[in-house]
C-alpha cells in the first residue's frame, strides 16, 4: 500500500496561489470602485474622506454612497454566484441560477404586488422614488423569494425529490409567476413602472447601509454553513441511489443545500433586482480556474461573485455618465460572450 | 451477516419482489440469475435498503435495515448499481475517494487509515497508474473498476454488485471475477452480484439465487441447479450441462436452432463429454 501523501504538496502550491491571487484582486477591485465614479474626487480628496477628514460632500459621497453601495455589490454577487453554484451542483444542470427556482420571479411578484397594493391603498398620487415605501422592497422581495423557492420545493418533495423533477417545477412555477408580476404591472399604469423597471432590471443605485446591513446576517449564515455542506455537495453530483450508497443522507442533504441556496438567492434579489448571470457564470469562471483542484471551488466562487459584482457596476457608473447604466445590463451584456468562451473552453 | 425475509416491493401496483428470502454467510459469494425483468436489481436496491419494502426485512450483522442512517449502512454494505453516472471532469482518485464518505463524514480530516484504504482500492483494481485521469476519460472497462474501486474503499463487508460485467469485454469480465474472488477468500468480503453470463455465475458462485418474475424459484450450489432443469424452463431455452473438467463447475452448452442439422459436425469437432 502505497500513500498519496507524495502528490500532495504540488497540488497545494497552485490553489494557495490562485486564493491569494484572487484576494488582492476583490481588494483591487474595491478600491477601484472607491476611487472611481461620476463625480470627479482627486485621490487625496478620497483618501482624506476616507480617514474621516476632508470635506463634507467628498466624505458624504464616499462614506455615504459609493462605499455602502460597493459593499451591497460585494454581498450580493457573493450571494448570487454562491446560491448558483448550490443550485447548478445539486440540479445536476449547468444551466441552474437563482432564477431556476422561481426565487427571481417569486420576489418580483411580491415587490410589485406589495407596490401595487400600498400605493391604492394610500394613494399619494406620487411617482417619485422617494414616496414609495423603497425600505420594504428587500424583506418583501426576499420573502416572495423564498416563498417561492419553499412552493417549489414542496411540490417536489411530495413525490420523489429529483433533480429534473424539481428543474421542471421550477421553471413552470417560474413563468406563473413572472407572468402575474407582468401583469400586475401592465394594469398598474405607466406613469409609476420606473421604479419598478429600475428594481426589475437589476440595479445597486442608491443602495445605503441599510442594504449592506439588511445582507450581511443572510451572507453570514451562508460562509458559516459552507464547511458543513462541502462534502455533501461532492455526493449530490451523483445519482441518488450512488449518494445514498456511499452513505449521503440524500433527502436532508440536498433540501439543506436548497434551503441555503434559496436564501442567499432571495435576499440578494430582494436588495438589488434580479441582477442576471452573475449566479450563472461564476461558478463556472471558478470551476475553470480550478480545474482538477475541486476544493478551491467554493472559496474561488465567493471571491470571483464580489469581484465580478463590484466591476459590473463600476462599469455601468462610468460608462453611462449621469445616467448610470444598470448593473443587470451590464452583466447581461457582458456575461453572453463570457459564457460562449467558457463552454467553448470545457471539453 | 446479511439476510432478507419476506421482503416484497412494489413500483405502483407492479409486484417488483414478491416474498424474497435470502441469507448470506460471511465471505460468501452468490449470483443472482434470471430473465430481465425478473427482479435482481430490486432484490439487489432492497438488500441495499435504498428501496422502502412493501413488506419484509432486511438484517445486516443482527441489527434491522430499516433502522439504520445511511451512514451506518454504508459501514457496513456497499452497492454498486448498473451503470451508474459521476460528474465528467472527476477523476479516478476524486470518485474512489467518495467511497470515505461513510468513515469521514462532514468533518473528519482524512487520515492514513483513508489514505490507505483509497492506494488499496485503486491498486487491486488496477487502476493506480490512472489515477489523476478524469472519467470521461477512460474507456467502458476502465471506468467500471473506477466505480468498483468506490465501492471497495468502502471497507464495507459486504459487496452488492449490479451486473458488474455487463458492456465488459470478455478480458474485463473476468478481471472483475477473478477481484471479486481475492476479496471473498482474501478479505471476506461477501458479494452478491446479479449477473447475466450463466457459466460465469456457475464458474464464480458459491451459491446461485435463480429468480422469475419477482420470485425467488431456486437457491443452491450449481450442481443442484445443473439437475433442477429450471434453466431451460426459466430462460426458456434447449441445452444441456456438460462437465469439462472433472472438478470444475458445470457448463450450460445452449442449443440453437441454426445447428439443429448439423449435429454429426458439431459432434465431430468438439466431441462433447457426457
Amino acid at each position: 500500500m502505497t500513500s498519496t501523501a507524495s502528490t500532495t504538496p504540488h497540488r497545494a502550491a497552485r490553489p494557495a496561489y490562485l486564493m491569494t491571487l484572487l484576494f488582492l484582486l476583490a481588494l483591487a477591485s474595491l478600491a477601484l470602485a472607491i476611487f472611481l465614479g461620476v463625480v470627479d474626487l482627486n485621490p487625496s480628496d478620497t483618501l482624506a474622506a476616507l480617514t474621516g477628514h476632508g470635506s463634507p460632500e467628498a466624505r458624504a459621497i464616499i462614506l455615504d454612497i459609493r462605499l455602502p453601495r460597493i459593499l451591497t455589490g460585494m454581498l450580493a454577487g457573493i450571494h448570487f454566484a454562491l446560491a448558483g453554484l448550490l443550485l447548478q451542483s445539486i440540479t445536476r444542470n449547468p444551466l441552474a441560477d437563482p432564477s431556476l427556482m422561481g426565487v427571481s420571479q417569486g420576489a418580483m411578484l411580491a415587490v410589485s404586488g406589495f407596490l401595487v397594493f400600498t400605493v391604492y391603498s394610500h394613494d399619494t398620487g406620487s411617482t417619485t422614488l422617494q414616496e414609495l415605501p423603497v425600505h420594504w422592497l428587500p424583506l418583501i422581495g426576499t420573502l416572495g423569494g423564498l416563498a417561492a423557492g419553499g412552493f417549489i420545493y414542496l411540490i417536489a418533495f411530495r413525490r420523489d425529490l429529483g433533480p429534473l423533477r424539481i428543474t421542471l417545477c421550477g421553471i413552470a412555477v417560474g413563468a406563473v409567476l413572472h407572468a402575474i408580476g407582468i401583469g400586475l404591472m401592465a394594469g398598474w399604469g405607466s406613469g409609476r413602472l420606473e421604479v419598478l423597471l429600475e428594481w426589475f432590471s437589476g440595479s445597486l443605485y442608491a443602495r445605503g447601509w441599510q442594504h449592506a446591513l439588511f445582507l450581511l446576517p443572510f451572507t453570514a449564515a451562508g460562509l458559516a454553513v459552507l464547511p458543513i455542506i462541502r462534502r455533501p455537495m461532492e455526493l449530490l453530483r451523483f445519482d441518488a441511489t450512488v449518494a445514498r450508497s456511499f452513505g449521503l443522507s440524500y433527502r436532508a442533504q440536498f433540501s439543506v443545500v436548497l434551503l441555503v441556496a434559496c436564501a442567499l438567492a432571495a435576499s440578494a434579489v430582494g436588495v438589488v433586482g434580479p441582477v442576471v448571470f452573475v449566479g450563472l457564470i461564476v461558478p463556472h469562471m471558478a470551476r475553470f480556474l480550478a480545474g482538477r483542484q475541486t476544493r478551491i471551488v467554493l472559496p474561488l466562487t465567493v471571491a470571483l461573485g464580489a469581484i465580478a459584482m463590484t466591476l459590473a457596476d463600476l462599469a455601468g457608473r462610468l460608462a453611462g455618465g449621469a445616467e448610470e447604466i444598470p448593473i443587470g445590463v451590464v452583466t447581461a451584456i457582458c456575461g453572453v460572450p463570457l459564457l460562449v468562451a467558457l463552454l467553448r473552453k470545457t471539453p | 451477516m446479511l439476510t432478507a425475509t419476506n421482503l416484497s416491493i412494489c413500483y405502483g401496483p407492479r409486484k417488483a419482489l414478491d416474498n424474497f428470502n435470502i441469507a448470506l454467510a460471511p465471505g460468501e459469494i452468490r449470483a443472482l440469475i434470471g430473465p430481465n425483468g425478473s427482479g435482481k436489481s430490486t432484490a439487489l436496491q432492497g438488500m441495499a435498503g435504498l428501496v422502502k419494502p412493501e413488506a419484509g426485512a432486511v438484517t445486516i450483522d443482527g441489527a434491522q435495515m430499516s433502522g439504520m442512517t445511511r451512514r451506518e449502512i454504508a459501514h457496513r454494505l456497499s452497492f454498486l448499481p448498473q451503470q451508474p453516472t459521476a460528474p465528467d471532469e472527476m477523476t479516478v482518485e476524486q470518485l474512489v475517494r467518495q467511497g470515505r464518505f461513510a468513515h469521514v463524514g462532514l468533518f473528519r480530516r482524512y487520515r492514513r487509515e483513508d489514505e490507505d484504504a483509497i492506494a488499496w482500492a485503486l491498486e487491486s483494481t488496477g487502476l493506480a497508474p490512472l489515477a489523476e485521469r478524469p472519467l470521461s476519460a477512460l474507456s467502458g472497462g476502465e471506468r467500471q473498476r473506477a466505480w468498483i474501486s468506490a465501492a471497495l474503499a468502502q471497507e464495507a463487508k459486504v459487496l452488492l454488485l449490479d451486473e458488474p460485467t455487463t458492456f465488459l469485454d470478455i478480458g474485463y469480465q473476468i478481471e472483475v471475477l477473478d477481484l471479486v474472488h481475492r476479496l471473498s477468500r482474501e478479505r471476506g468480503v461477501t458479494v452478491v452480484m446479479a449477473i447475466h453470463d450463466l457459466n460465469q455465475a456457475m464458474s464464480i458462485a458459491d451459491r446461485i439465487t435463480l429468480m422469475e418474475k419477482g420470485r425467488v424459484v431456486f437457491d443452491g450450489t450449481s450442481d443442484a441447479l445443473a439437475e433442477s432443469g429450471l434453466i431451460e424452463q426459466v430462460f426458456r431455452v434447449e441445452g444441456r450441462f456438460v462437465q469439462i473438467a472433472s472438478d470444475g463447475p458445470p457448463h450450460f452448452d445452449v442449443h440453437l436452432k441454426r445447428w439443429s442439422g448439423k449435429r454429426g459436425f458439431e459432434s465431430a469437432k468438439h466431441a462433447p463429454a457426457s
